[in-house]
């Protein structure tokens, strides 16, 4: 049942993306930016997935902290990984963005730094992982250490308002003009691209099922 | 006073000018492609990595399993 969702899921997204994809490339460019405007319709949606992914990482780390179910933690886990390749699709392409439009490829204004470091917290959170093998402190370590990395987490989504950076204002929520039939085909993208990220995460936590089954038959090896 | 004919419009830039603005749309349109190239490959090598990890997590619990059948049977 969960595979025939989870291809169902995958499909949908693999038609919604190349459709997207479609339309997207159509587009006539913007005014002043041409068309390396229109990596918005991806680099906000990889953008927004990677924080709903470390939110969803961060209620699970608690929710393991709380009950102690190896359930949250795998999901903590799969979660974060996902988020985790997200958050460099992003971070890669503001970059090719600035390079075009500020002529520089990174600059390490407030918005630019904090989601630097928000993916080397994650990167560690999965490092510190490796690191243990013990299964329940691993949880507990990787647990705490992922609700300490969400702190990082109002503050790229906060950065532009708090402080003066190069990075522009955002233009969905704050007070940009976006025509109604880019903000459709967007709000499409985002749909597609944030499905993409739920196949993902599910085929991860199935890879964690499978690692705890094999983890149990190598003690029952052991024990043999 | 406006210029409304294309070809009044187009004289007056001088051939340097809509070479460079031809420049610019065409590098825009290669760094646009490169970004979504650049996105797409990160999210596609992880994709692989999940489906190599898989396929190794399936091959030990395989081996693993025939191996207890096996000292069971003894």
């Amino acid at each position: 049942m969960t595979n025939k969702i989870l291809y169902v899921l995958g499909a949908l997204a693999m038609v919604l993306l190349a459709r997207d994809i479609y339309v997207i490339a159509r587009l006539p460019g913007e005014v002043e930016q041409g068309a390396i405007f229109k990596i918005i319709f991806f680099h906000v949606p990889v953008a927004i997935t990677a924080m709903t992914a470390a939110a969803v990482a961060l209620v699970a780390s608690i929710l393991f902290l709380v009950t102690r179910n190896f359930r949250y933690d795998a999901l903590a886990v799969s979660v974060t990984e996902v988020g985790l390749a997200f958050l460099a699709a992003n971070l890669v392409t503001g970059s090719i963005w600035g390079r075009v439009i500020w002529g520089i490829w990174w600059t390490w204004d407030a918005r630019l730094t904090s989601a630097l470091v928000c993916w080397l917290l994650y990167a560690s959170y999965l490092m510190l992982r490796k690191a243990i093998d013990e299964p329940t402190q691993r949880a507990t370590f990787a647990a705490v250490w992922s609700i300490f990395s969400f702190i990082d987490v109002p503050i790229v989504i906060f950065s532009i308002k708090w402080w003066r950076t190069q990075h522009p204002q955002p233009v969905f929520w704050g007070g940009g003009s976006f025509p109604a039939d880019w903000g459709r085909i967007f709000a499409w993208n985002m749909l597609a691209v944030v499905l993409v990220g739920v196949v993902m995460t599910m085929v991860r936590l199935r890879q964690e099922d499978a690692q705890r089954e094999l983890d149990s038959l190598r003690r029952t090896a052991h024990a043999i | 006073m406006q210029l409304h004919s294309l070809p009044l419009l187009l004289a007056q830039y001088s051939a340097d000018d809509i070479a460079r603005e031809t420049a610019r749309l065409e590098r825009n349109f290669q760094f646009l492609s490169y970004g979504l190239i650049a996105a797409w490959l990160i999210l596609v090598i992880y994709v692989l990595m999940m489906v190599a990890r898989e396929r190794k997590l399936k091959r030990e619990i395989a081996s693993l399993r025939a191996m207890l059948e096996d000292r069971q049977k003894i």
